[in-house]
């Protein structure tokens, strides 16, 4: 999954004193469990909460979930630096234009506008964002921009290092047309899976659903996520 | 990435009043991966004596497996149990013969001296440098949370369950700060007449 900038910098990392442990100088990497799913009337969004810097667990009550607009939101995964200021430039533009066009923008121009950004920068970029909210014209979209810029509308969709560990899950449990408790269940579930499985996600699940009346957060600590053991 | 953070691991070991504690994690991992959740990486060489080993998977399970054998020998030839002191030295001289192409392993030695009950813990490098201390020893890949967490908990003199205690928290809250480390552990009180083991319930991310 590295890049080639996340390459050129880890040689950068070699010129470090042999003494100094990994966390003092790696990057500070959303390693990852980001999932979107569109319902009728909203989306739904989850993501994990760690933060790893090498090994090292740097935060783990990590905010993925991030505002671009007040219906539109974004799920971060890849360099925790790109993907912060990716978010700030966006969510900067989308309120120029909002003012602009005087109403909501579409979740489609916010999309437009990661993928110009991820695209244009892919070279040095390590960003892989979904772009997920409700608009009046076409009500809840999801929309992925991994790692190259590309830029692609999908019903469901997830993301980060966990996700490899729930494609399957996705796949067999996901039908359309889902209601929106449904799509939280189903959200909560494939985050839970990923977590089990994989180092760099853990923490809390962040969970979130946005429709016509704006955004609903949850957080569900550790304790009360379902259990699926067979490890 | 580093060859002795590719499966990852927790292991501490504390002194109390006539007692000691030694505990582990139980994940076992490729890299970033979950495979298990309930790999024994601390093994028992006498009744009051246990050895816990961090580092590369493959090698903790050899390096129990040679060790075993060592021991066993030393027995048979002896008469007696291995005491503590000359488990540790044997462990080196296993470690050192392997100088140019290590295991890479790193083990903790926690136990009470068989005639004298006296409490002993210590702790080795890849190639076989002992070291013994009179209050903790750590080993893994998250050996820094867990000096941090054993500097703050520790104090001497420690009863059974106050040492329990102690290196549970210890153990938990430095394995919470590494992505390859947890996914349970499992903390062994070694005392004069029993030694009672415990599975600690631990998140599992």
């Amino acid at each position: 999954m590295a890049t080639k900038a996340f390459a050129m910098s880890q040689k950068f990392c070699d010129l470090q004193s042999p003494m100094e442990p990994d966390f003092v100088s790696a990057q500070h990497l959303t390693g990852t469990t980001v999932m979107a799913v569109q319902f009728d009337g909203g989306v739904v969004i989850g993501a994990d909460s760690r933060t790893t810097s090498g090994a090292y667990v740097a935060n783990r009550v990590t905010d993925k979930l991030t505002r671009i607009t007040d219906k539109i939101y974004c799920c971060r995964s890849g360099s925790a630096a790109d993907t912060q200021a990716i978010a700030d430039i966006v969510a900067y533009h989308l309120s120029v234009h909002q003012l602009e066009i005087g109403e909501e923008p579409l979740v489609k121009t916010a999309a437009k506008i990661f993928q110009d950004l991820c695209y244009t920068n892919r070279d040095q970029m390590s960003a892989g964002i979904i772009c997920a909210g409700w608009d009046r014209k076409e009500g809840g979209q999801v929309y992925c921009i991994p790692l190259g810029g590309m830029c692609l509308r999908q019903p469901v969709t997830i993301g980060g290092s966990g996700s490899t560990y729930i494609y399957g899950y996705v796949d067999a449990i996901y039908k359309p047309n889902m209601a929106q408790n449904a799509c939280l269940e189903f959200t909560k579930n494939a985050i839970s899976l990923a977590i089990q499985r994989d180092g760099s996600s853990g923490g809390v699940v962040r969970l979130a659903s946005i429709t016509e009346a704006g955004i609903e957060r949850q957080t569900i600590l550790h304790n009360d996520l379902p259990k699926f053991s067979v490890i | 990435m580093s060859i002795m953070a590719y499966n990852g691991a927790a292991i501490m070991a504390m002194k109390g009043k006539n007692c000691v504690a030694i505990a582990a994690d139980t994940r076992f991992g490729i890299q970033a991966q979950t495979v298990s959740t309930k790999f024994q990486k601390i093994f028992e060489l006498g009744p009051r004596l246990y050895i816990g080993l961090a580092g590369l998977a493959t090698d903790v399970q050899t390096v129990s497996e040679r060790l075993k054998f060592r021991v066993n020998l030393y027995e048979l030839r002896e008469n007696r149990r291995v005491k503590p002191k000359t488990l540790l030295s044997v462990v080196s001289n296993l470690l050192y013969e392997r100088r140019f192409g290590p295991y890479f392993v790193e083990p903790v030695i926690a136990g009470l001296d068989d005639v004298t009950s006296e409490p002993f813990v210590a702790s080795l490098d890849l190639i076989g440098c002992p070291m013994v201390t009179e209050d903790f020893v750590v080993s893994g890949t998250c050996s820094e949370q867990m000096y941090g967490m054993c500097e703050s908990v520790w104090s001497p003199d420690l009863d059974p369950d106050q040492l329990f205690e102690a290196i549970s928290q210890a153990l938990l809250n430095a394995a919470d700060r590494d992505a390859v480390s947890g996914w349970g552990a499992v903390v062994h009180i070694i005392e004069k007449d029993k030694v009672t083991t415990r599975t600690l319930k631990a998140r599992m991310d």
